[in-house]
């Protein structure tokens, strides 16, 4: 139960919650920390920050202070890879990467989470890439005091379905590629591809293993495959010939090099013409010519999920639609941006 | 007990596929969980359970299909709340679990079946994925059963002082001159015309024959 006292009777009592200063422009954070005895000389200044009544508190035995509160909501939301401190700032607690890696939010989960009455949770975006001891989410519950019911309902809510948070290991790729086309083959152009891929590839922590060239001959690309495959690589990237022409075989090569789970078609652009397959456990895809144009495509999207252990297939390709559309920035902020974060 | 096995043949006692079904057996399975009866059908299982259902919707049968609770086994009892809700009791432990369709998981449909387009196939499709904490609240709650509540024979019969009409299972009022059933005590759902003194001679008259029944509007 809460009382209010007017701030003048406050003298001698501790404070029940941390008291806000907000100096615009200057600094935001406590004046009066929660637990801070009122002495005579605090009146004053509680008053100048607008503060004419305190909060007491007397929890009833079913009831839970937000503190405590936070704490019990922090446990229920942290999955793998978090780590939170129980030191509740202003009720709220903050919710650290524990590891780098790909965050991992629930946001079914989170969106009935915060359909509970008076809790909330705020995440960063789902499959963002963090660093160890990034902030990728915050709770608290809303009410100074509240049932302790409604929270341990809220923390059920959370756990439903595994955690709402987790920081997901994303695994150093052994890549192979296989560069498709006549005119590369033949030397009418050089291949810019394999200097893209490497650098995605190491910038995710992995290495490019393996680059085979081969003609528009569907025979061809699955024999590379296979080569690939066998010279270890866990991560086949195929490009080139991913498009609608009549030469553009690859697909027909990577079907014919035992590739099952075959997805050809994302809602992004750039990068309507990917394809995502897997032989055996080894993931294949195929990445259009639009990663050879664009900084950032569907496969900025994709590689780091799929190295993080997820399964991308037609549902996941098909959410991808919302936000899927790159602005083509004069200057890209990437990923600063709304690109990839609707689903 | 498999949900898509039960949903299936509730559809099919019901009549149609729909959320309130998904709803109903999935209610139906937690209650019975939660009194602890995995297979409440059977034979053994059967006579423990007691089921108030809350409405008359689409979920009511679901629960009643999956339970095996009938009206007439006075296993069902119809409480006529207009809640989606079913309280489960378990006659042998006398513990008893309130499960209530919650309102925020029909909010919620769309993001957990965010690629099925059309209101009733979303919350269908999606009724199936959320967990139990999302789609229901729960409250442990204590029934107070009367013997005359309960199934098996008829506990006591009463006759109606005003009418002679007998009343069974106690659910005669106290009048001033004794035992009233519910029309007499002014309880009725009707309003009665008259007597058919014989319902074979009776004429069966089409909507037209009917003047009361025939004008604009009516049909």
């Amino acid at each position: 139960m809460i009382k209010v006292i007017p701030v003048e009777e406050a003298v001698g009592t501790q404070l029940a919650h941390d008291v806000t200063e907000i100096r615009p422009g200057e600094f935001k954070g406590p004046a009066f920390r929660k637990g801070h005895t009122v002495c005579g000389e605090d009146v004053c200044r509680l008053q100048k920050l607008g503060k004419n009544r305190l909060y007491v508190i007397e929890l009833e035995e079913d009831e839970i202070h937000e503190d405590e509160a936070a704490a019990l909501l922090a446990d229920a939301l942290a999955g793998r890879n978090i780590r939170w401190e129980n030191a509740p700032r202003e009720g709220k607690i903050n919710l650290l990467a524990a590891a780098d890696g790909l965050l991992r939010v629930r946001a079914d989960t989170l969106a009935a989470f915060n359909m509970m009455d008076e809790v909330m949770c705020a995440t960063l975006h789902n499959h963002t890439l963090v660093r160890e001891g990034d902030l990728v989410a915050a709770t608290r519950a809303i009410p100074l005091v509240m049932k302790r019911a409604a929270i341990e309902r809220a923390a059920a809510v959370a756990r439903s379905q595994g955690p709402v948070v987790e920081v997901l290991p994303v695994r150093s790729a052994r890549g192979g590629l296989v560069v498709t086309g006549n005119e590369v083959y033949h030397g009418l152009i050089q291949d810019r591809f394999a200097p893209v891929i490497r650098e995605k590839l190491e910038k995710l922590g992995g290495e490019l293993l393996s680059v085979e060239y081969v003609p528009d001959d569907a025979h061809r690309i699955a024999r590379a495959v296979e080569k690939t495959l066998e010279a270890g690589c866990d991560l086949v990237l195929l490009t080139g010939g991913m498009s609608v022409d009549p030469d553009d075989v690859t697909r027909e090569g990577i079907r014919a090099a035992g590739a099952v789970d075959l997805c050809y078609g994302s809602a992004v652009l750039p990068g309507a013409m990917f394809l995502v397959a897997r032989i055996k456990d080894v993931p294949v895809l195929g990445v259009p010519a639009c990663a050879l144009h664009h900084r950032v495509t569907v496969l900025d999207l994709v590689l780091p999920r799929i190295l993080a252990g997820e399964t991308v297939g037609r549902k996941e390709l098909a959410l991808l639609g919302h936000g899927g559309l790159c602005r083509d920035c004069a200057r890209c902020t990437y990923p600063h941006c709304p690109f990839g974060k609707g689903s | 007990m498999d949900l898509e096995t039960l949903l299936q043949s509730s559809a099919e006692a019901h009549g149609h596929l729909c959320p309130g079904q998904v709803i109903g057996v999935r209610m139906a399975i937690l209650g019975c969980r939660l009194i602890g009866l995995t297979d409440p059908t059977s034979r053994d299982q059967i006579k423990k359970l007691l089921v108030y259902v809350e409405m008359d919707r689409c979920a009511a049968d679901a629960v009643a299909h999956v339970t095996g609770v009938k009206l007439g086994r006075r296993s069902l009892k119809f409480m006529d709340f207009g809640i989606m809700a079913a309280t489960f009791v378990n006659l042998q432990t006398g513990r008893a679990f309130r499960v209530l369709s919650t309102e925020e998981a029909r909010e919620l449909a769309s993001v957990y079946a965010p690629e099925i387009p059309g209101k009733a196939p979303q919350q269908l499709k999606a009724y199936k994925r959320m967990p139990d904490p999302v789609l229901f609240r729960v409250e442990e709650v204590r029934v107070k059963l009367r013997d005359v509540d309960l199934p098996g024979p008829t506990r006591r019969k009463a006759a109606c002082v005003r009418c002679g009409q007998v009343v069974r299972d106690g659910r005669e009022e106290d009048g001033p001159d004794g035992p009233l059933c519910a029309h007499c005590a002014g309880r009725s759902y009707f309003q009665k015309i008259r007597d058919v003194p014989d319902p074979e001679a009776e004429p069966v008259r089409e909507i037209q024959d009917i003047p009361e029944l025939s004008g604009a509007g009516i049909r």
